[in-house]
């Protein structure tokens, strides 16, 4: 039998672990099947919120009727105390606009270190409302904005003034209370480098931890307030949401294409991410050498039961999307079958998982391959958490310039075998090009028979810079046999970016995204979904290939919950069983 | 006004990218003024003298005309060690490990100051430099020693005549190494003045506690040499965005 999983020698504290190949792993409609797994860093952040009793309070809470004013959570870390500042602004709908080109908002909030005195909070409400044209100081960490639902805020605090919980299925529809459009972090606009977060406050020193949280307060003043609401218009008779409501409530999130260049600008990061998702299923796999125990197999089923409620829960418009679910669906129906059916048995099978995963491979859909690796990964916490603590490494490419010329063509041909294999010559592998607007600098993708900006291009094509390189490598290496790197860059000097990322990622196990980002018919939507697999979001809904709304935190702990026994298993939410009374 | 590392690296990718700099040049041009603004060497005030020539030019880069296998000449043409640094460092580094030692001279090139931040990034491989300059009536000299994360930084009065605009780079195992090996060429006057290293360890940490202080007038030059890239918005464009 066809193995996809090949022991490439990663060494680890169990054993040689056998991880899934790059050529497998790494093609882009393969990333853009990933689902949030344990190591996501939205739930990452709540096990330490949960686990550490983070405490919350509120020392400023100053709304006026309808709920417009200023509001500051303080907020006691394990290692550090922070100040999450909020303004609740009037915002005409008609000039509601989830895109990074809008200039006013609902809300507007920074997440800062330390309290905040007066003079502070007056220089924030100078600023922050006005994000990107605004400047804030070092002292900020997360600067974001959110914008109401149209479909639930105003639905939820009228049934809430009315003395009723809100109807399970509206919410389940949307999902949320208010979208996040942004969250800047990691210096943008004057704010603390993300060197100083990393280095000076340890509960945020992990990518994009400080960002997660910051939507996390986001729901929580979302739901904070719509009961203030209610209680404001109806004092005598107004209800607070239910608990169960709460929990199945999260933050809408509206990405598009500027999150694609990050992926492509970052790869070790992205390469640190994957190969720390593929090391936690390769132990996991390794697990189950001897067979596993029958309770795993019963949550393993419990989970599949769940993904497919799940998935049966999400509207979208998409019908490439809408599809997939479905097949996910029922592929999931034929695993939950074979566990009955085989449950006993597989019990003691040698590398189950392993002969599941090759079994997946070989007749189910991407997507549901990578919900089974996700489900299986949810099992082992004790074999995968520790390493959320290794998801993140320093961005840094530096040429190896006493490398030969010959031994770097050969690096190419091994490691971007994949580049090398495009048809360049055809006018579709470079029909697109991505460059930056005018517009607040907002990344775009145009058609190069039809947009203008192509000398402005941003480099994101990375297999044809290889393509090229490697040319023009050949070529001087038949002219000049037998030199280095070193004077191969000093004769093309423009190479040397292309050279510094090929042999930095040669030392990374999973290496370059491999896919030709300037094909016609790119699917930059899944650049989108693989990073944002790693935030944890779930209920993607794309609305184009361009950019996708999804939900954060849905079925989260609230912070109510904060140390209590947790219970780490919201991914996947499903509508809570809740009769409204 | 203040600006983070992280938004001034952003920032300068752009601007050199709009000067023409390829990928490789703008990640390195601008690895240049960032440390050496953070560790307190003036990076923008360098980036000021450098911008009246680079905004003027297409990106030049050296040219190699000499070499023996461990001793090079390089024409930088009239260029920024902004543009032209990096293969320098790079040439030696390469030589270094074949041969131990080797040695460079850079002719007819400006803004040399800047190559101290690729020594030290250069030096992260276990490589040892000394680079030395004339700078006015004075001599510039700056040492690394192998695996050092900060360079020694001295100025001397000047015993020799030497081409005003050129750099001498020598590099080898280690900085005793390098000194005993080329002693002949590294001689220099009276000690004028040292950088101390803990001063610039105190700048860094300061730069990365409250920000990066940069006149609004760089900025704003910085920000009309990013519009160079980006690409007018039309409503068709936007389509390109989502829409």
């Amino acid at each position: 039998m066809h193995s996809s999983i090949q022991n490439t020698g990663i060494l680890s504290e169990f054993n040689i672990l056998a991880m899934r190949p790059a050529s497998q792993v790494m093609q882009l409609d393969r990333l853009g099947s990933f689902h949030q797994t344990r190591l996501s860093f939205m739930r990452t952040l709540v096990r330490r919120m949960v686990t550490e009793n983070w405490q919350i309070s509120t020392p400023v809470f100053d709304l006026d009727e309808q709920g417009y004013g200023t509001v500051v959570y303080q907020v006691v870390a394990k290692y550090g105390t922070f100040s999450y500042v909020l303004f609740s602004h009037y915002l005409d709908p008609e000039c509601r606009n989830d895109r990074v080109i809008a200039d006013q908002w609902d809300l507007t909030m920074a997440l800062c270190e330390g309290t905040v005195d007066a003079e502070q909070l007056a220089f924030l409400r100078e600023n922050v409302p006005k994000q990107e044209a605004g400047r804030v100081d070092s002292r900020v960490m997360v600067l974001s904005r959110a914008n109401r639902s149209a479909r639930t805020f105003e639905y939820v605090v009228n049934e809430l003034t009315n003395g009723c919980q809100p109807n399970i299925d509206v919410i389940a529809e949307v999902g949320y209370l208010y979208r996040t459009t942004a969250a800047y972090g990691s210096g943008k606009l004057g704010m603390a480098d993300w060197e100083k977060v990393w280095t000076k406050h340890r509960d945020f020193a992990r990518p994009f931890a400080a960002e997660m949280f910051t939507c996390y307060i986001l729901r929580h003043f979302s739901m904070e307030q719509a009961d203030y609401l209610a209680a404001k218009r109806a004092p005598k008779t107004a209800v607070k949401l239910d608990e169960n409501i709460k929990r199945y409530i999260g933050i809408g999130n509206s990405t598009g294409l500027g999150m694609a260049p990050f992926l492509i600008n970052h790869p070790l990061l992205i390469n640190q991410w994957v190969e720390m998702r593929e090391t936690a299923l390769a132990r996991v796999v390794a697990a189950s050498e001897f067979g596993v125990e029958k309770e795993i197999l019963v949550h393993l089923d419990m989970g599949a039961k769940r993904v497919i409620q799940h998935l049966s829960e999400i509207v979208t418009g998409d019908e490439r999307q809408h599809k997939s679910n479905l097949t996910v669906q029922k592929e999931l129906h034929l695993l939950r079958l074979w566990l009955q059916e085989e449950g006993p048995e597989l019990a003691s099978n040698h590398l189950v998982w392993r002969t599941l995963i090759e079994y997946a491979e070989q007749h189910w859909h991407v997507e549901t391959q990578e919900i089974i690796n996700t489900l299986l990964i949810e099992l082992y916490p004790e074999l995968v958490d520790e390493l959320e603590e290794r998801m993140w490494v320093e961005e840094c490419y530096d040429v190896t310039p006493e490398m030969s010329v010959s031994d770097l063509i050969s690096i190419i041909e091994d490691k971007y075998d994949w580049a090398l294999a495009i048809d360049f010559s055809k006018h579709e592998s470079t029909g697109a090009f991505w460059y930056r607007s005018e517009e607040k600098m907002e990344p775009r993708l145009g058609q190069t028979d039809i947009d203008l900006g192509m000398e402005k291009e941003m480099p994101l094509g990375i297999g044809r810079r290889v393509r090229d390189c490697y040319d023009q490598m050949c070529s001087y290496n038949l002219e000049q046999p037998n030199q280095n790197v070193a004077h191969f860059i000093i004769k093309n000097p423009t190479r040397s970016g292309i050279v510094a990322r090929i042999q930095t990622m040669a030392n990374s196990l999973y290496g370059d995204i491999r896919e030709n980002l300037l094909h016609t018919d790119v699917l930059p939507i899944h650049l989108l979904r693989c990073k944002l697999s790693f935030f944890g979001v779930s209920k993607f809904d794309p609305r184009s290939r361009l950019w996708v709304r999804n939900t954060m935190f849905q079925g989260a702990p609230l912070i109510d919950d904060f140390g209590k026994p947790l219970c780490d298993d919201w991914h996947f939410p499903i509508k809570p069983i809740f009769t409204a009374g | 006004m203040k600006v983070s590392k992280n938004e001034l690296k952003a920032s300068l990718h752009k601007a050199f990218e709009g000067l023409g700099f390829h990928s490789g040049d703008y990640h390195n041009a601008t690895d240049m003024v960032i440390w050496l603004e953070a560790h307190g060497f003036y990076g923008f005030d360098r980036l000021i003298a450098a911008l009246s020539y680079l905004n003027t030019t297409a990106p030049v880069h050296a040219d190699l005309t000499q070499e023996d296998g461990h001793n090079f000449v390089l024409d930088g043409r009239g260029t920024s060690i902004l543009l032209c640094g990096s293969e320098a460092v790079d040439l030696l580094r390469a030589a270094s490990t074949a041969n131990s030692s080797a040695g460079l001279e850079l002719i007819n090139c400006y803004n040399r100051t800047f190559i101290i931040q690729r020594l030290v990034k250069a030096a992260e491989r276990n490589v040892a430099f000394v680079a030395y300059w004339r700078q006015l009536d004075y001599c510039v000299k700056v040492s690394v020693e192998a695996g050092g994360l900060l360079p020694e930084y001295k100025t001397f009065s000047l015993i020799e005549e030497f081409d005003i605009q050129s750099l001498r780079v020598f590099c080898g195992p280690s900085l005793k190494i390098v000194e005993n090996q080329y002693a002949q060429y590294l001689k220099f006057g009276r000690l004028i003045d040292t950088y101390d290293s803990a001063k610039m360890e105190d700048c860094y940490r300061d730069s990365l506690e409250q920000g990066i202080e940069i006149d609004e007038a760089l900025w704003k030059t910085l920000d009309d040499l990013v519009a160079r890239v980006l690409v007018e918005s039309t409503e068709l464009s936007r389509a390109g965005a989502g829409d």
